[in-house]
């Protein structure tokens, strides 16, 4: 518990406020309907290797200023490695990054609907190189938290 | 005792467990700041700013220092710092993000700010500002972080870990010189 500062306390209480609103307001998915959806991939092998195969290239570049917005405006250019679990992308132009040597930095990527469907490690201390994982082959990467995967993200995240 | 790591994995679902992580930080996050600004008010509205990128970003901790979000925590607090007086204006994406409504009367931040906001890291030897930056800051796995210091795993963590050790005690001991 904080001791003597009343400001602090109120400054805890609305930041728990508003992450409980947060909390709240995450659309939820009917268990049933997840029962429904596992059972349909499982007993169906067809439908779920159609369900997996929908992220294109383009889509995955466009995943990039999605999640972050210091990509915003460098125009990726992906590659698949493996189908729908890991790409290569290159930047064209390159990013305003906060610190100096990127190498080794990791950023979530972020789909059309806005929800964080995986995370990329930059190659280049410069930035312009990027390894992505889509899915769960990006938490398997370690590059984004278990919790963090489907997480709504309205805007491209900073810092 | 809960650990950090254990609070921020459950805050994605649990508000009670983010607040539970901010009543362990926010004082040493608002000592940071104070200490920076000098001004009470802008160090709140960084305090705030802080937290609300951990929680937003929470997904991208990755428990590096025996279960603490120490270090990830005060690294979010210089970057808010870092960016804001490069701006020129005190960063606020995160708590519209979220939300917050706190808004205070602060000034224009300014450069005098930044003035030893690196000095602890500074105070390491080389072989352990490295270990610890390449580490907490880069994402380097053990593995990869031996093999840039040419070095073993084994002695990477433990240098990771004695750096660790030294800047919570030269940040312990600079917060009772105050």
């Amino acid at each position: 518990m904080i001791d003597g500062s009343t400001e602090l306390r109120q400054l805890g209480d609305e930041l728990e406020d508003a992450v409980a609103a947060r909390i709240a307001s995450r659309p939820r998915v009917p268990r049933k309907l997840l029962l429904a959806a596992a059972v349909i991939a499982v007993a169906v092998p067809g439908i779920a290797l159609a369900a997996s195969a929908l992220i294109s290239e383009t889509e995955v570049a466009a995943s990039l200023p999605a999640g972050t917005a210091m990509l915003e405006g460098t125009d990726p250019q992906c590659t698949a490695v493996v189908q729908d679990v890991e790409y290569l992308c290159v930047l064209r132009s390159s990013p305003q990054p906060e610190i100096a040597d990127m190498e080794g930095t990791v950023e979530p990527t972020v789909d059309a609907g806005k929800h964080v469907n995986g995370g990329c490690r930059s190659l280049a201390s410069d930035g312009k190189t990027w390894r992505c994982y889509i899915g769960q082959a990006a938490v398997e990467q370690k590059i984004i938290g278990p919790q963090f995967l489907g997480e709504y993200a309205p805007a491209p995240g900073r810092g | 005792m809960t650990t950090d790591a254990e609070l921020l994995a459950a805050a994605g679902s649990d508000a009670r467990a983010f607040r539970r992580l901010y009543d362990r930080y926010a004082e040493p996050i608002l000592r940071f700041h104070r200490a920076r600004t000098r001004d009470a008010d802008a160090a709140l509205d960084l305090t705030a700013e802080t937290f609300a990128q951990a929680w937003l970003s929470r997904g991208r901790f990755h428990d590096r220092a025996g279960g603490s979000a120490g270090p990830w925590l005060f690294a979010i607090a210089r970057n808010v710092l870092v960016t804001s007086v490069r701006r020129r204006r005190l960063e606020r994406a995160a708590r519209e993000k979220l939300g917050v409504r706190a808004e205070r009367e602060a000034p224009e931040p300014n450069d005098a700010w930044l003035e030893g906001v690196d000095e602890a890291l500074d105070s390491l030897a080389p072989e352990l500002r490295e270990a610890v930056e390449l580490r907490v800051v880069a994402d380097l796995t053990y593995e990869e972080l031996a093999a840039r210091s040419g070095t073993t795993p084994g002695a990477a963590r433990v240098r990771v870990h004695r750096g660790l050790k030294a800047l919570r005690e030269r940040l312990t001991r600079e917060e009772a010189a105050r």
